[in-house]
């Protein structure tokens, strides 16, 4: 049977569809169908575990513990999944209906209605992944706002230790698995496969289903707050057996949204491996691919390998949970250090994770902002290479006072200390790129610096903390939380901000307001530097990390760090009201507004729906600028007119 | 203009570099040092501070140099020359770190082997953490307890340290010591305490809801003084004296943590008020004295209605010596009445 003798109305509308409006609403793909298929699989999943304990004479038989974890957190999520219509093709495919490989009835987006379910266009999942992860990221920090009330002045009681505690633990998590991670996949997943010359990822349908694991992720999370007990209040990193014996029933709603992110993580980076590998346009070989997409490569290489430990790490501290297993029960022959092991091989690479695909946002704006090739382009890929290898070697400089063997701590010392080597070439690097060049200092240009001088701060504290005796004396106070947003929120969170500026006309046709974009900038700049830079000295004097209250030796600084991160928070309201004005409202944007050379700006602001009419030739690096009569790639002309014989339905 | 470049920039640096030592010199970055071990590892601290503010410095100025001079015009639209590389700047700035971390290491390295070489004489003390109190007990003097650490000056304590529930640390910024306290695990600690005078032990992970106030005391006093307080206190708790031993057993097990009673001006209120003892062991119908002494051993036989299970340490029987939990009970008897 070949796709060509099928009536293409059967394949992308479901039978029950074509019987009414109200079967279609209720059986068609889609928030409604998601919702009671939410409820019926929490139905089932409920009845299994009830109907096991009254089957095997378990008392009592309503545990809260399993049915909240089988029903709401495993069973429901599946059906949510089901009913949005993440697995419509794969379950059809399986019992044998008809399919159509080339049914594309869920590609692209042609009203906002189409950014509510399942598509499996790259950019639109791209945007959704964008929108969606800076809801999150303003429920982290209102979460961060929250802990800075607490901690304004010594004695304060806003909140129970209970609350307060849940407040910095879904603060982190919901920054590091719902903002930081999944806002790099989706700045990738919108402008890897253009990068490359490619009309969409690999696997589209997983690329969408990715996604859609997303949201049930932080809702988790975020939920725990309404559980009886309340939130998780371990920390982000769930040290056993606290997390894992010694905790409510909210602990679970992060054992299990970590396992929903991490699903998420692991489909999209297999995802960008295989479109890397295989999806590059003629032409377009590993040296002359743009350093983002290095970037994304290897961040993919970390994901693949390591998030399997944090799965790990999560499934065996919610069995102790559940099930009273014992892994890290030590009154039971358990090893809680066996926790921190496990949790760190993953959540050290995690931190490089959450920092190899900024460098790429870095390489592509310093580049075409300061007009300049790539500065050691080769060196450049090869120390993300190197980053990789020795990210894996690296994860005990979390635990240099944990009480693991203590031969351990040199030898991961000297690797921790090695890592700089790779990173300092990548920011001498980027300064001899804007060496001699001609620099403009658009939005994306100036997060890109602000990058630049926060990071070298973060870095060398980050050295320091590699000297195991500084690190005796610092760890876990809040040098650690001054190092760790110097990074995440300097490195990190700076270079979304820079690619998301980058890349806006590429994605909604339109240009930011560029005031705004300074002022937001400037007001980020300085209340990050306010908020933060203090912390150092806090850290540095004794005050811990994770608590509710401190010495009244504290108090002013801790009262001047509340009151600049209430600006630091506040200047964010200026990005979302430029990003909503100019993505309604703004100039039209043109194809190329940077004048970069990459592929995806060769194309139309935003691109058509496959993204090239013909698969462009690659005929050299995407960093010559200055060489005359240099091209990266050479495009069929008249990139409009095809575009329409797709669109049309 | 070669040569001016070179100047503007190396200006930059130097006052980068310079901002950059002012606010490394002007501020008190650490608390003071008050052990041996603290001087060397600030000397590390204050080593691996010089080259980062070198290379802050370097890379500050490079930053600011170019953000300055190469500043495009708004109508400038030419790019810049088309530099691809240098081999030897590469190599250069590949060697260079290599080298400075590897100095780091190499320092690093040393003051950890001498930090965590025991000397002979050392003293041991038994370090007991649980949710959310410190107890500290000097093996060499009969298994002595107490709430608060005391410390002789100039001699060498290794610190063998027991974790009752979850993970805890043992953090005196002053000792620039910190370690995790593992349960299943016994771990230890040297210092060497150098200046007298009193510090807190904060508990430096997360354990719970009252991490933030499970804080201690440690004090260094001259080595007389610290025997002296060694003998009084053996002195205390094993005077005939049921109300001064019992007083001490009190203090010392750190009761006055979670219980309120008028007579040691103890006012916890996590665990029942042992001012009410009578009307309790009444409640519980027991005789008084074996209500107060199963309470103390077997804290799960009896929960007073209103308070939760599990959260009084069910290991004082074991840790406190027959004669101490006789004299103690009779003083909690006596006090309650």
């Amino acid at each position: 049977m070949t796709a060509a003798t099928l009536d293409p109305h059967e394949h992308h509308l479901t039978p029950s569809v074509r019987r009414g409006p109200v079967r279609r609403l209720l059986l068609g793909p889609g928030f409604i169908r998601a919702g009671w298929m939410f409820c019926l699989f929490g139905a089932i999943g409920f009845g299994l575990v009830v109907g096991f304990r009254w089957w095997g004479g378990w008392q009592p038989l309503f545990d809260m513990t399993p049915i909240t974890l089988v029903s709401l957190l495993v069973a429901g999520p599946l059906g949510f999944l089901a009913g949005i219509g993440a697995f419509d093709y794969w379950t059809r495919y399986a019992i044998g209906s008809p399919t159509r490989p080339e049914d594309h009835s869920g590609h692209g987006a042609r009203t906002w209605h189409d950014y509510f379910r399942v598509n499996t266009d790259h950019k639109v999942i791209g945007v959704q992944y964008l929108v969606t992860t800076i809801f999150f990221f303003i429920a982290g920090g209102f979460l961060a706002m929250l802990v800075r009330v607490q901690l304004a002045r010594p004695g304060n009681h806003f909140f129970d230790p209970q609350t307060y505690n849940g407040l910095f633990s879904v603060h982190a998590s919901l920054m590091i698995f719902l903002f930081v991670i999944p806002a790099f996949a989706g700045l990738a997943n919108f402008v890897v496969p253009l990068m490359l010359g490619a009309p969409d990822m690999a696997f589209p349908r997983l690329n969408a289903l990715s996604f859609w694991l997303l949201p049930i992720a932080g809702i988790m999370m975020l939920s725990s707050f309404l559980v009886p007990g309340g939130a998780f209040a371990c920390g982000w990193t769930g040290y056993a057996p606290l997390c894992s014996t010694h905790q409510p029933l909210g602990a679970i709603f992060f054992n299990q949204g970590v396992q929903w992110a991490g699903a998420s993580s692991i489909m999209t980076a297999l995802n960008f491996l295989v479109t890397i590998i295989t999806m590059r346009a003629p032409g377009l070989t590993f040296w002359r691919l743009p350093l983002l997409v290095w970037a994304n490569f290897t961040t993919s290489l970390l994901v693949v390998i390591a998030t399997p430990f944090i799965a790990g790490s999560q499934f065996f501290s919610m069995f102790d949970h559940v099930m009273h297993t014992a892994f890290f029960d030590p009154n039971n022959g358990g090893y809680p250090l066996g926790y921190q092991h496990i949790f760190w091989f993953y959540s050290h690479p995690a931190v490089y994770i959450m920092m190899l695909p900024g460098f790429g946002i870095m390489s592509e704006v310093i580049s075409v902002f300061s007009r300049k090739p790539i500065f050691g382009y080769r060196l450049m890929a090869l120390s993300l290479m190197a980053i990789v290898v020795l990210g894996f070697s690296v994860w005990a400089h979390h635990m240099f006072t944990s009480g693991m063997s203590s031969w351990l701590r040199v030898p991961m010392m000297v690797t921790t200390l090695l890592i700089a080597v790779p990173t300092g070439i990548k920011i001498f690097s980027w300064i001899a790129t804007m060496w001699e060049g001609k620099l403009h200092f658009n939005t994306p240009m100036l997060f890109a610096l602000g990058f630049l001088s926060m990071f070298v701060i973060g870095g060398l504290s980050g050295v320091m903390l590699g000297a195991v005796p500084i690190d005796i004396h610092v760890t876990d106070t809040y040098f650690i939380v001054a190092h760790l947003h110097y990074v995440l929120f300097g490195g990190s969170v700076f270079t979304i901000f820079a690619g998301i500026y980058y890349w806006f006309p590429k994605m909604t046709g339109r240009m930011y307001d560029e005031r705004l974009g300074k002022l937001h900038f400037w007001l980020t700049f300085v209340g990050f530097n306010l908020t933060f830079f203090p912390m150092h000295l806090l850290g540095t004097e004794g005050m811990p990390r994770r608590v509710a209250d401190y010495a009244p030796k504290f108090a002013d600084l801790n009262m001047f760090i509340s009151l600049a991160s209430f600006g630091l928070g506040a200047s964010v309201l200026v990005f979302l009201y430029n990003m909503i004005t100019s993505w309604k409202n703004g100039p039209i944007a043109p194809a190329n507004p940077w004048r970069a050379l990459t592929l995806e700006w060769q194309v139309s602001s935003p691109p058509p729906i496959f993204n090239f009419d013909e698969i462009p030739q690659v005929v050299g690096s995407p960093y010559e600028y200055g060489v005359p009569g240099a091209q990266h790639a050479i495009l069929a002309p008249s990139p409009t007119h095809a575009v329409e014989e797709v669109a049309a339905p | 203009m070669r040569r001016g470049s070179i100047a503007s920039l190396l200006g930059i640096g130097i006052v980068s570099g310079g901002i950059a030592a002012a606010v490394a010199l002007a501020i008190p970055w650490l608390p003071v040092s008050a052990s041996k071990e603290a001087g060397r590892i600030d000397f590390v601290f204050w080593f691996v501070v010089t080259i980062c503010i070198v290379i802050f410095a370097i890379v500050s100025a490079a930053i600011l140099y170019s953000v300055v001079v190469f500043r495009a015009a708004p109508d400038d639209d030419s790019d810049g020359p088309p530099i691809h590389g240098h081999t030897g700047l590469e190599i250069a700035w590949t060697i260079v770190p290599t080298i400075l971390v590897t100095a780091i290491g190499i320092v690093s390295a040393i003051v950890l082997s001498q930090d965590d070489a025991i000397a002979k004489n050392a003293m041991n003390v038994n370090v007991t953490a649980q949710q959310f109190e410190w107890t500290f007990s000097y093996p060499e003097a009969h298994n002595l307890t107490s709430a608060t650490l005391m410390l002789p000056r100039g001699r060498e304590t290794v610190l063998h340290m027991q974790s009752r529930d979850v993970i805890h640390a043992f953090f005196v910024p002053e000792f620039r010591e910190n370690e995790d306290i593992v349960p299943g695990l016994t771990t230890t600690l040297n210092v060497t305490p150098t200046r007298d005078g009193t510090y807190p032990v904060i508990c430096n992970e997360l354990c719970g809801l009252g991490h933030s106030t499970m804080r201690s005391t440690v004090t260094v006093m001259e080595p007389a003084a610290f025997d002296k307080w060694l003998k009084g206190q053996s002195k205390a708790v094993t005077s005939p004296s049921a109300a001064t031993a019992g007083a001490a057993v009190f203090k010392n097990n750190g009761c006055a943590a979670c219980h309120t009673l008028t007579a040691a001006k103890a006012t916890g209120k996590v665990g029942p008020d042992l001012d009410k003892l009578p009307a309790e062991a009444q409640q519980a119908k027991q005789p008084l004295a074996s209500f107060v002494r199963t309470s103390i051993t077997d804290p799960n036989a009896y929960i007073q209605p209103g308070f939760p299970k599990n959260v009084m340490p069910q290991t004082f029987g074991k840790a406190i010596p027959k004669q101490q939990l006789d004299a103690l009970v009779t003083y909690l008897i006596n006090s309650s009445k």
